[in-house]
């Protein structure tokens, strides 16, 4: 999964797309990860990231990082090639 | 090098919640490096906004509605003429448009210059005909169906589901969710516009618009796409932003290929969920948010008199993304000599 070509990230976790025009706000948490996202970290590379910075178990991160992946789909902030490549 | 000095001619200072383009296609030509222009405003009433804005206008005329005839409307512009010496006229109200394309030549013989679509340009596109022209120009458009009397309500439920949108001519546009509100919203719109009233099969989605200059050869000289953020309960942009969307501006320069539109116009798109554009009105003219293009980087109103003294202009193709405009509404202080002077002398 990619995050589309159309789509900036500013560094206060405003995001938009600029071919809708939709504009969005991420928390510094959500920030992160389209961050790592955006620059093609895999699902492991993300993971190991977040499981090393902060407090959090490994069954909790997967649920909330792919509900994040759901939303960000949902609102066509990612393009994916290969439907069954999750990240 | 020195600006060129003009008279412009324009309607639609009326800055209300239902705002017509008169003001913002000033402030686009006020903007301009290439004209020095003197504006005269002309306004049908005499509480029209743009009257009392300071520095806008230099010379303002009341002039008789269309509705009053064709023929009076010309001659007032041309006795205005007469003390104003007017370069060029850009008629802003879809309801007096037909008056000056039908007298354009005349204005264009004594010295008025318009930039208006053709006769035929200018009907086709009309709301009662939209289903043929999507079918002609290869463009979705909603389903519709044009009532010419209260009976024919009752086609509604055989041919839509609800909710459905019922529209004027030329303003107006109600969604109704049965036949009791269709019923009430025919009535209004009847009664102000005339009929056919028509209705529009609703399309769910993001309402974009586009805002284009066609040069009257198939060529798109200006097309500024945008989202609207915040809708008024008229169904006017209160809030917009550019968008960088290929398809849109692919559907514009298409369609101005095709018909050779000739001068400015608004297209009214809704973007479905599945990526699908809908194209449920053309507005002949300069819309209301035409500054959002002139800061975008295409000045239109500037391209458009150009275009009318039969300048060469250049295709703008480059534009800001992400360029809002946010309206606001602001009490302006007057006097009343100001008020008395252009209800009694019509002219200031």
């Amino acid at each position: 999964m990619q995050i589309s070509e159309e789509i900036k990230i500013s560094d206060n976790g405003f995001v938009f797309n600029s071919r809708t025009g939709e504009s969005f706000s991420l928390n510094p948490m959500g920030l992160e990860m389209i961050k790592m996202i955006a620059i093609d970290n895999g699902f492991d590379e993300i993971r190991e990231s977040i499981l090393e910075k902060y407090d959090v178990d490994e069954l909790a991160f997967e649920k909330d990082f792919y509900e994040f992946l759901a939303m960000l789909k949902h609102h066509q902030l990612t393009q994916q090639g290969n439907p069954l490549d999750f990240v | 090098m020195a600006k060129q000095k003009i008279t412009l001619a324009v309607t639609g200072l009326n800055n209300t919640d239902n705002p017509g383009p008169g003001v913002p296609v000033i402030r686009g030509v006020k903007d301009s490096e290439e004209f020095d222009v003197r504006v005269v405003g002309l306004v049908y009433e005499n509480l029209e906004p743009g009257i009392y804005m300071e520095g806008l206008c230099d010379r303002i005329f009341q002039v008789p509605y269309p509705s009053a005839g064709s023929e009076e409307l010309i001659e007032r512009i041309e006795h205005i003429h007469q003390q104003e010496k007017i370069d060029v006229l850009i008629p802003n109200f879809d309801s007096e448009l037909f008056s000056f394309m039908k007298y354009e030549k005349r204005l264009a013989e004594k010295g008025i210059r318009t930039f208006l679509p053709t006769l035929k340009q200018f009907q086709e596109r009309e709301k009662d005909k939209l289903p043929e022209y999507g079918k002609k120009y290869g463009v979705k458009v909603p389903n519709g169906l044009n009532l010419g009397n209260l009976s024919q309500l009752n086609e509604i439920e055989k041919r839509f589901d609800y909710p459905i949108m019922v529209k004027g001519q030329f303003y107006d546009a109600y969604k109704s969710f049965n036949i009791e509100q269709a019923t009430q919203a025919f009535h209004k719109i009847a009664s102000k516009w005339g009929l056919p009233v028509i209705v529009q099969e609703f399309v769910s989605g993001t309402e974009v618009n586009v805002v284009a200059l066609g040069d009257g050869n198939g060529n798109t000289v200006a097309a500024v796409p945008m989202r609207k953020q915040y809708i008024t309960d008229k169904g006017k942009a209160w809030g917009g932003i550019t968008i960088a969307d290929e398809k849109m501006l692919e559907l514009t320069r298409s369609l101005i290929q095709k018909t050779k539109w000739k001068g400015g116009m608004e297209l009214e798109l809704i973007k479905t969920n599945a990526g699908d554009y809908y194209l449920v009105e053309i507005n002949p003219r300069i819309p209301a948010w035409v500054y959002l293009a002139v800061g975008a980087g295409q000045n239109i109103p500037e391209a458009l008199i150009k275009l009318a003294l039969g300048m060469e202009v250049k295709p703008m193709t480059d534009y800001k993304i992400g360029k809002m405009f946010v309206r606001y509404s602001y009490d302006m202080i007057v006097d009343l000599e100001r008020f008395a002077t252009i209800s009694i002398n019509k002219e200031i």
